[in-house]
């Protein structure tokens, strides 16, 4: 074969691939703009008309603001706001504490640290349930939001860049009477902006996705977040297609508005998960 | 401000390593006490080991943990053979790949959720996907309701949610190969299959064993489409570990069950875990980071 025919070969099966891997989202698009009785409209026999939002018609996101997914939305912003607000403060310090002090034992702390993340959140769910109900937790927005601050792979970010900024930077800090957290605040944080956006994408995408622990910890759903919500709908409104699109539209797309442009940031926390401790 | 170095690594590290402790590692140890314990009437009897015990002679157990098993031996190959073709074809230099690869990337930003509902209705006898295969005169099939298709049809929407997630470590990984290997390959007269197989593969074994391993983890762990999707059914034929000790603890209230079952997850995992830190260690070192 000529380098010419690979090369295009290769582009065929690119192009394919990456046409028939979001086929699925692009019709779920399409077809929340759909009535719902046209929904599966031009599918038998099989159109390509199949994929156009026709008749076009925004009632689903109509419907689905009615039936309360605003305060549902609102309610996920909260939750994953106030971890993230929390978890970068909690994290960012004991990353401070980890790269700066030696102490007794760091080692090991750290390595417990490090496997803490590698053990995910879904092994202690059910347990976690038990340790939230002696708190007194159940149903409340504290169940929530108080687990998922303390973070392994926050901490274990943090701990990364700090330990590259020079020592030099808190030593001249230090001569300069600056106590530690003045040091902290004004030295590392600004520094370490990258980072902070790493952790803090990290700290809102799981709260966002989240839906084994929401789901055990408010068992009334008094306050639902969104993808336990949107679980509910699909209960609730069984045929309401175009609905369902629409809420898994609407839910897809809030953390992609914040990945398209900081995925180099997200990438980079990632990247941080396969360090190897 | 001249506080002792013991109280300001106390009041830095406090917060996090509190965290750590009673909503990561409290639980594991709550898990094991609850598994020596059964609860009969809102009343607590400590029982030892009789809901291991239990287990062991319990014939939906080994059932779940067969699908369980089965449903890994599955999902995890194929989803890294599958990311790392992703990667492969990610990091081709060829015009128009900046859409592609933004094409590849979409499924990350989507939760398991949102791909379990869209993906529902992608597969409903009368939706997209057997709207397309009748097309080619096939179907209609009913991928999730049949005891023969809807562990495939989990593996399917998992697969594609997950896959691009995985890629990202690959392509990482493959950028960490010097080109300067695989050219010195291709001088020698290596096609690009003997390169991929004797150049790339051995340089990104590493990345591969971490994929593996944490896709391991997460898939052993796989909750929210069973849960949204069939219930377990049809016929137990997608009642995986983590969906069986649910409905033990939190449908039928056996909360001495659900933690014994967890308690059998979690030491399957520790142990996954384990191998991974002693295989990653032991290979060799990867150039730069």
């Amino acid at each position: 074969m000529s380098p010419t025919a690979r090369k295009a070969l290769i582009y065929l099966a690119i192009a394919v691939t990456a046409f028939v891997f979001v086929l699925p989202l692009w019709w779920a698009i399409a077809s929340s703009f759909r009535p719902n009785d046209a929904m599966f409209a031009d599918l038998f026999p099989f159109t390509p008309r199949a994929l156009l939002p026709e008749p076009f018609t925004v009632e689903a996101y109509v419907a689905i603001f009615e039936r309360g997914f605003g305060s549902i939305i609102a309610n996920t912003l909260i939750v994953a706001g106030l971890t993230t607000a929390l978890g970068l403060v909690v994290n960012a310090l004991a990353g401070y504490a980890f790269a700066l002090f030696e102490f007794p034992g760091k080692s090991a702390v750290l390595g417990v640290v490090v496997v803490s993340f590698m053990l995910p959140f879904e092994a202690i769910a059910m347990p976690l349930y038990s340790v939230v109900s002696q708190l007194g937790w159940i149903d409340h927005v504290a169940a929530l939001v108080v687990p998922s601050v303390a973070n392994g792979l926050a901490v274990f970010l943090f701990y990364q860049f700090f330990q590259q900024v020079p020592k030099d930077y808190y030593e001249a800090a230090r001569l300069e009477g600056a106590g530690w957290l003045r040091i902290l605040w004004s030295v590392y944080v600004p520094l370490s902006l990258p980072t902070c956006i790493s952790a803090g994408l990290m700290l809102f995408i799981f709260q966002w996705e989240a839906f084994l622990w929401p789901l055990l910890a408010m068992p009334a759903q008094q306050f639902k977040v969104i993808q336990v919500g949107m679980a509910a709908f699909q209960d609730q409104y069984t045929t309401a297609w175009n609905q369902l699109f629409g809420a898994a539209v609407i839910t897809a797309l809030i953390p992609m508005l914040l990945l398209i442009p900081l995925q180099r940031y997200y990438v980079q926390g990632l990247a941080g998960s396969g360090i190897k401790g | 401000m001249n506080r002792s170095p013991v109280a300001l690594l106390v009041l830095t590290l406090a917060p996090a390593l509190l965290g750590l402790a009673i909503f990561r590692a409290y639980p594991i140890g709550l898990a094991l006490y609850e598994s020596l314990y059964t609860t009969i009437a809102g009343e607590r009897t400590f029982v030892g080991l009789e809901n291991y015990v239990g287990l062991l002679t319990d014939s939906g157990f080994w059932k779940s943990l067969r699908v369980t098993l089965w449903f890994n031996l599955i999902i995890n190959p194929l989803q890294v053979a599958l990311a790392l073709a992703l990667a492969l074809m990610f990091v081709q230099k060829l015009p128009g790949m900046a859409v592609f690869r933004l094409m590849f990337l979409i499924p990350i930003g989507i939760s398991l959720p949102v791909a379990v509902i869209i993906w529902r209705i992608v597969l409903l006898p009368e939706g997209f996907l057997n709207g397309a295969l009748g097309a080619i005169g096939l179907g209609p099939y009913r991928f999730l309701t049949s005891p023969d298709f809807a562990l495939y049809s989990i593996i399917a929407i998992a697969t594609w949610k997950g896959i691009s997630y995985w890629m990202i470590f690959l392509v990482g990984g493959l950028q960490n190969i010097p080109q300067e290997i695989n050219e010195a390959a291709r001088l020698e007269g290596a096609s690009a299959w003997q390169r991929l197989w004797l150049v790339t593969l051995p340089l990104l074994r590493p990345t591969l064993l971490f994929v593996l391993v944490a896709d391991i983890t997460i898939n052993f762990l796989l909750f929210a489409p069973v849960f949204m999707l069939t219930g377990g059914g049809p016929r137990g034929s997608t009642n995986v570990l983590m969906y069986e000790a649910y409905k033990s603890g939190f449908v039928f209230g056996d909360m001495g069950r659900a933690m014994a079952i967890v308690v059998c997850l979690v030491a399957m995992l520790l142990v996954i875990v384990a191998i991974q830190f002693r295989l990653l260690s032991s290979a060799p070192a990867r150039e730069g980071k």
